[in-house]
């Protein structure tokens, strides 16, 4: 009866029946749908002698709705799902994904917004009398931010339409590998049966729960529970029972077998409050008022991201770090970042780990965190909390294991292989969701496209995932592509690589008396033949729009000496890349002086 | 609501421009007359190295050379940096500010109602470009650079030899970089162009054009004619990628001068920037020149003459900063390193026009290409969109983009853009361009989200 396990283990009703008496009733109940099941999918064969669709689509985010759109124009006919379940603090938005409604748009929106506020300190420096110091309205920038991701929404909606997809406001699962059952907001369930199926759920912010287990505990009682479907509903953000044994997100076979969680518990081994009185980065862009006063916990790129802006429109903001900024990313490029960050009013308080957060009767929350290295407790009290502490994979809802879909142990996320296939035939997982996909909308959208395509049969391209560039909006945008200097260092050894380096001045800067000392650009390229380069690093002004050609470039096969035999473009950033001549090794000065 | 208003100078400017001319054919004279006395009398100090002007090109062209060992000298009459530093571009930045404090309110910000001050802008740049010339003198000490204040003369003597304030300097290799200034419109040519300043006076370079077109700072007729080489601008950008307002004046020729001038076409403008371009001050023996008075110099920026060299503005071609410091520096190479074939690819040199908002431009137009490889093997992609940035304003603007490619591999041999961003964009496809790379390669490479310059990765 594999075929019970996880029904509809997402609704409160059903998580407590391993333990107690609605066991029963949940039987009958999966039972009695597994025949309905059954007789429709035998119907739609029945009639037609195929499937209603050729590609159903669950997760209607940037690669889903690429997928779709993609695969409807070679003539397929293709259907997507897609559902938002609120966040904690009820948040809710429309067809688009996170990238859309809670990630790259209004993120970058509000950092635009804080590059004005400094713009506005600049200005006087440039010859503008501005009055008075001016204030900036939150309700104002957020209903702008607002405004424009709801028609982006509607853009979406209306591409739908245009290209003849199908849209759904279900909640998929999946019952075998053709078979995909749409459940809405009340409950009602909708059965789609497809020829392939692309599962593109993406991921949704993690909170700290509030476990009060240790790892013993959560080892014994997943060894004990294994056998029994266990129907915690660890990543469902709306949990309406947070006081429960394990609430919000953690599955504790998860728990034990992520390498990040055991680490992660050991150290924040309850965070009573977290959930309660703590955001997210799903919640901050529909906030109506300001924030005010922030901790932000962690100092991924979302966590520095977030506050980042939050400090440039003049919030108090502190960032609590456990270990490193932007682990994964260049540590001598976060090292930077958060240095100006910090020189530019963000507060860091390194290696600390948060106890607990309580909210007092003034409705201020009062957060207590640990110094890890003193064991000292220290609190302080904020307007708002907001979590960064990571990213987990939406799979729950989706019943992959009665579809047997296998997910890697350790990050929760699909096994895929390099054409995004999953150990399922005609089953597909991409984006956040799949295994060892960067967390990241571009890819995310070509890996769509070329999937749709292949679908189609009208090409066998596959993704190609190496040399993803990507940017970081903090204050002093930070952008890169390939490899960072200790990657490099570590796959070629010490002598394999050359690092050329330059501390450089924007032209913008200069006349506002603006700090440039953060501003660095940093080449890896191999030390023998003609220098291929491996990797590059850019902080300063624009650095998405500096980097994305010289990605093509790194596409190509760039080298050093290519970089150096262009021209460069007066007075831009962006031609100190073509400047570059002092190597790291050599130990001279690498600050830029003049034209 | 938003009030910007600008106090401008008013006439005082139309006075500089007659002021300046005088005062610089005084200056030359003086220099040619204690030439001509004193050039047999002083001892001749030898270099490896002599480098004529103390420009970008230059001092990038001595500072390689020394690095490669060689005795090098710079001799500059004013200060150094030339005329990228010292007219610099910092007043582009200014309209750019103007530009946003359009945008504050719509991004949350209040009471920020602001006006321009000339002033403190002047201010400020003058500070910094000083700082600038002091950064370059002291490059050249570190350098062990040996910079000679003085305006240079060429002396009859056999071997090359130049006189500065009557000492004889002489190097085997000796390479001119003296620049260009703003050219002068006689009032022969152009009735009324004595009512005009250049843009040296008007203390920003060629740039602050475009700059002078966007209406926050100046209403936009007052707008002047720029002649050749910046004529080809708008048509290497190609009629249908630029909205025309931009370019307005840029392409009318100096003629229509006094027409723009007179009032019965337009109102009277309260200031006239030409733009002319730069004819090189400093006039070598046995060196060929062209009818425009510049030096010609083939593309290893030897002269006429063995043993001298030219590049930068005084060539008058390709008059930009960046790329008379990689001439310099790769002649540097040739000479000193042995690199024979060390030389700049004056091909794909990526341009960007700081008007509003920018432009930036690398390889062929369409109508070049066309030309070139016929029209059934060029391709065109083009697009056009309103930056994210516009997302919250009432101010919008468009970015336009546009790949050229040939054959049928779709190599891309030309990129043309503007819009906001467009200047910092454009240096990398300026090494893909260079690299060869396909509309396949551009298709492969993976955007960078949410940025400007994704769409020209994201083009179908």
């Amino acid at each position: 009866m594999r075929i019970l396990k996880p029904a509809e283990c997402w609704t409160p009703k059903l998580r407590v029946r391993s333990f107690g008496n609605n066991n029963m009733a949940a039987l009958c109940k999966g039972a009695r749908r597994f025949k309905r099941i059954i007789f429709c999918h035998s119907l739609v064969r029945g009639f037609s002698g195929k499937y209603e669709y050729d590609i159903v689509v669950i997760g209607g985010g940037s690669g889903g709705l690429a997928c779709a759109k993609e695969a409807a124009q070679y003539g397929k006919k293709v259907a997507v799902l897609d559902y938002v379940d609120p966040s904690p603090k009820g948040t809710k938005w429309g067809l688009g994904g996170t990238c859309v409604n809670v990630g790259c748009i209004p993120k970058k929106l509000m950092h635009q917004s804080a590059l004005l506020g400094g713009a506005l300190k600049d200005a006087a420096k440039y010859g503008w009398n501005v009055p008075h110091q001016p204030s900036h309205c939150w309700a104002t920038m957020s209903l702008a931010v607002q405004n424009y991701v709801k028609s982006l929404n509607w853009g979406h909606r209306v591409q739908l339409q245009d290209r003849k997809v199908k849209y759904f406001n279900l909640k998929g699962q999946l019952t075998d590998g053709h078979t995909v059952i749409g459940t809405n907001k009340s409950g009602k369930e909708t059965v789609l049966t497809t020829q392939d199926i692309v599962i593109a759920t993406g991921s949704r912010p993690k909170y700290p729960v509030h476990v009060s287990l240790t790892r013993a505990v959560a080892q014994y009682l997943f060894l004990f529970f294994s056998e029994i479907q266990w129907s915690v509903d660890y990543d469902h953000p709306l949990h309406p029972f947070p006081h429960l044994l394990i609430s919000g997100c953690l599955h504790p076979g998860w728990i034990i077998r992520n390498p990040n969680t055991p680490h992660f518990f050991c150290q924040h081994p309850q965070v009573p409050g977290a959930v309660e009185h703590g955001i997210s980065s799903d919640d901050i862009f529909w906030m109506k008022e300001s924030p005010g006063k922030t901790l932000v916990v962690g100092a991924s790129y979302v966590g520095l991201e977030c506050a980042g802006f939050l400090t440039g429109i003049g919030l108090d903001v502190t960032v609590l770090v456990r270990s490193l900024a932007l682990r994964g990313f260049d540590q001598q490029m976060a090292g930077l970042v958060t240095e100006h960050m910090d020189s530019h009013g963000t507060k860091f308080l390194w290696r600390r780990v948060p106890r607990k957060v309580e909210k007092l009767p003034s409705g201020s929350l009062q957060v207590t965190w640990v110094e890890t290295s003193s064991d000292r407790e220290e609190q302080d009290t904020f307007d708002t909390v907001l979590w960064a502490v990571g990213r987990a994979p939406v799979t729950r809802a989706l019943n992959l294991d009665a579809a047997g879909v296998k997910l890697d142990e350790d990050t929760g996320k699909i096994i895929v292989s390099a054409n995004e296939e999953t150990s399922v035939p005609h089953v597909f997982a991409m984006g956040d969701v799949a295994k060892g996909r960067p967390e990241l909308t571009p890819p995310s959208i070509r890996a769509g496209r070329l999937l749709a395509r292949r679908l189609a049969g009208v090409s066998t391209e596959i993704m190609d995932y190496d040399n993803v560039p990507t940017t970081v909006f903090t204050p002093l945008e930070y952008s890169c592509v390939g490899l960072s200097e200790a990657e490099a260092r570590r796959l070629y050894r010490e002598g394999g690589i050359e690092v050329y380096h330059a501390f450089y001045k924007p032209l913008e800067f200069a006349v506002a008396q603006r700090d440039s000392s953060q501003c660095y650009i940093k080449a890896v390229c191999l030390r023998d033949g003609d220098q291929r380069i491996l990797g590059l690093h850019f902080t300063g002004p624009n650095a998405g729009e500096v980097m994305q050609g010289f990605a093509l470039g790194v596409r190509c096969g760039a080298t050093y000496s290519h970089l150096m035999n262009t021209v460069g473009i007066h007075p831009t950033c962006a031609e100190e890349l073509t400047k570059l001549h002092i190597s790291k090794r050599s130990g001279l000065d690498a600050t830029v002086t003049g034209c | 609501m938003f009030f910007t208003q600008l106090a401008w100078p008013c006439r005082e400017h139309t006075l500089l421009f007659s002021f300046r001319r005088s005062h610089n054919a005084m200056v030359v004279y003086k220099v040619l007359l204690l030439g001509r006395t004193m050039a047999s009398i002083s001892a001749v100090t030898r270099f490896d190295f002599l480098v004529i002007g103390g420009g970008s090109g230059g001092l990038a062209g001595a500072r390689r050379a020394a690095e490669l060992g060689a005795k090098t000298a710079v001799i500059e009459g004013k200060k150094l940096g030339g005329t990228c530093v010292s007219i610099s571009v910092v007043m582009w930045n200014t309209a750019v500010h103007a530009e946003y404090l359009h945008d504050h309110e719509d991004y949350g910000f209040e009471g920020s109602h602001t006006k321009f001050n000339w002033q403190t802008i002047k201010s400020k740049r003058d500070a910094y470009v000083k700082r600038l010339n002091n950064i370059y003198q002291s490059n050249l000490d570190r350098a062990k650079i040996e910079s000679i204040h003085g305006h240079a003369v060429f002396t009859n003597d056999a071997e090359p030899t130049v006189m500065v304030n009557g000492k004889r300097y002489t190097a085997p290799h000796i390479l001119i970089a003296t620049g260009g200034r703003p050219s002068i419109v006689s009032d022969s040519e152009v009735p009324g162009a004595n009512l005009g300043i250049t843009s040296d006076g008007m203390c920003a370079p060629y740039t602050s054009l475009p700059m002078l077109i966007s209406d926050d700072v100046l209403p936009p007729h007052i707008i002047v004619g720029m002649c050749a080489p910046y004529t080809s601008l708008p048509t290497l950008i190609s009629d249908d990628v630029l909205p025309p307002h931009i370019i307005v004046g840029m392409c009318a020729p100096y003629t229509s001068l006094p027409m723009l001038i007179s009032d019965d076409v337009l109102p009277l403008p309260h200031c006239c920037l030409l733009l002319i371009d730069s004819p090189p001050l400093l006039l070598p023996q046995g060196v060929k020149q062209d009818q425009r008075k510049h030096i010609v110099a083939d593309e290893f920026q030897n002269t006429s003459r063995p043993g001298i060299y030219a590049l930068g503005d005084v060539c008058g071609k390709a008059l930009l900063t960046p790329v008379a410091i990689a001439a310099g520096r790769k002649l540097a190479h040739r000479l000193f390193e042995g690199k024979q074939d060390s030389k700049l690819e004056y091909r794909n040199i990526p341009t960007v026009v700081f008007s509003h908002p920018p432009i930036g431009t690398v390889g062929l137009t369409e109508a070049e290409a066309i030309k070139a490889h016929g029209k059934e093997n060029v391709k065109i992609y083009t697009t056009a969109f309103t930056p994210m940035y516009y997302a919250m304003t009432a101010r919008k603007s468009q970015c336009v983009m546009k790949l050229v490619c040939v054959g049928r591999e779709e190599k891309v041999v030309g990129l043309h853009m503007q819009g906001p961003g467009c200047d910092e964009m454009l240096q990398g496809f300026a090494v893909a361009v260079q690299m060869g790379a396909t509309k396949a390669d551009f298709d492969r490479t993976v955007a960078i989200h949410p940025t400007s310059a994704e769409e020209l990765v994201t083009m179908r």
